[in-house]
């Protein structure tokens, strides 16, 4: 298989086959929470890309050159990627608050609720410790599979959360039985786009 | 009736964290396939919430403001790795079905949340009654789930693979609910369910 084949591949699997929020269950919170409104689903996805990049690849690092060196990564990888990421959030929002207000006023509030989101923490565990997926891999990732692969999830990420969204604000005037009325139906509907997940496993053998 | 009964039972009814809070969902929905793997994510939730209560309570009064939130993720993360490494040592097949989310339970809403919402202003034992009465109110939506769903969508319920409960010979299991569609329309009709039990038991109440 050639380098680009590969890479294009390990992206589909990640955004669309192994996609995080419809059939990995990860990050359903942000998934229920925020769908509320278009503008607010934009400028979350749009957070989580920035920050899944940045913290998969300073996890890949810490873990390649710092934990396994000194021989403590299955004792502190939990403990040592919650902070990285959680510093990370910060300091990145302090750096737009001070460098690009525009940026920071589209997506700033969102950034605190990031550290939270088990999405970040999940992708920068995969890319640094692989196995919990029980990807077609077992070996570790380079850094540009690394980065590939955080890119197809958290594209994936934004992708469904944008498509549940719009599916949202029509529900909203449907008529709908009063007890299914809001959540309910909004976990129904979840159900059924997920459904839709389900047709594209097994792709490429993904 | 005492204080710290009152709490715990806030956590099984009128504040429970899934179907009423709609918190820690993520991991309900993944783990509800298998009765036996949610018994052990309900035990490591407790175990996590109820001990990182206890030590933010007997610590609320040194902990800054400011720094909270890193503090109580350290705290969390701690436990987290405890139990992380206890499954893989002890219980390596459940480990392998639970996967991810034990290390998850760090970002689980449940945990943090309680440790802001309550433990931060409360005393110890209190603490300690919310952290058993929340991860009990979790673990009980979510073994239930995983019941409706292995026996219905299996036919059967196993424990280290042995069945303890069979569904009649013939019966053709619905696969679906043991897929990811199947626990959220099913989660969403629980909710309404229970929705519309509380509703009706208000209008008998005003009536």
């Amino acid at each position: 298989m050639s380098m680009l084949s590969h890479y294009m591949l390990l992206f589909i699997g990640a955004a669309l086959i192994n996609n995080i929020l419809l059939t990995r269950f990860i990050a359903l919170c942000s998934f229920f929470g925020i769908s509320n409104s278009m503008h607010t689903a934009i400028g979350m996805s749009a957070a989580v890309v920035f920050v899944m990049m940045m913290a998969s690849t300073t996890t890949w690092l810490v873990w390649m050159f710092l934990l396994v060196p000194l021989g403590v990564g299955e004792f502190l990888y939990i403990p040592a990627f919650i902070l990285i990421i959680a510093a990370l959030v910060q300091f990145v929002e302090m750096y737009l608050r001070k460098y690009s207000p525009v940026l920071y006023r589209s997506m700033g509030i969102y950034l605190p609720l990031i550290t939270t989101n088990c999405a970040v923490l999940a992708a920068a565990t995969e890319v640094a410790k692989p196995g919990f997926f029980k990807m077609a891999m077992a070996y570790n990732y380079t850094i540009g599979e690394a980065l590939v692969y955080t890119l197809g999830v958290s594209v994936g990420y934004g992708f469904a959360l944008i498509a549940f969204t719009a599916l949202r604000e029509r529900l909203d005037i449907a008529p709908v039985p009063r007890a299914l009325k809001g959540t309910p139906m909004s976990f129904i509907t979840a159900g059924l786009l997920s459904l839709a997940y389900v047709g594209l496993a097994g792709w490429f053998g993904l | 009736m005492k204080e710290w009964l009152r709490v715990f039972k806030n956590g099984l009814s009128i504040e429970n964290p899934l179907t009423i809070l709609m918190i820690g969902l993520c991991a309900t929905l993944a783990v509800s396939t298998q009765v036996q793997g949610s018994l052990f994510m309900g035990i490591a939730v407790i175990f996590v919430l109820v001990m990182s209560n206890t030590l933010i309570a007997m610590f609320r009064k040194v902990i800054p403001d400011e720094v909270r939130i890193p503090i109580f993720i350290v705290i969390i993360a701690g436990f987290v790795t405890i139990v992380d490494l206890f499954m893989k040592a002890f219980f390596p097949p459940i480990y392998a079905v639970l996967g991810i989310w034990i290390p998850l339970i760090v970002v689980n809403c449940i945990i943090l949340g309680r440790a802001e919402a309550f433990a931060y202003h409360n005393t110890v034992w209190l603490s300690i009654a919310d952290g058993f009465g929340m991860g009990t109110g979790f673990s009980i939506v979510l073994v239930g789930l995983a019941f409706l769903r292995e026996f219905f969508g299996s036919g059967k319920i196993e424990f280290f693979g042995t069945a303890i409960l069979k569904m009649p010979a013939g019966y053709a299991p619905p696969t679906i609910l043991m897929m990811f569609p199947g626990a959220f329309i099913l989660f969403g009709f629980i909710v309404a369910f229970m929705r519309w039990l509380s509703e009706r038991s208000a209008a008998r109440k005003a009536a």
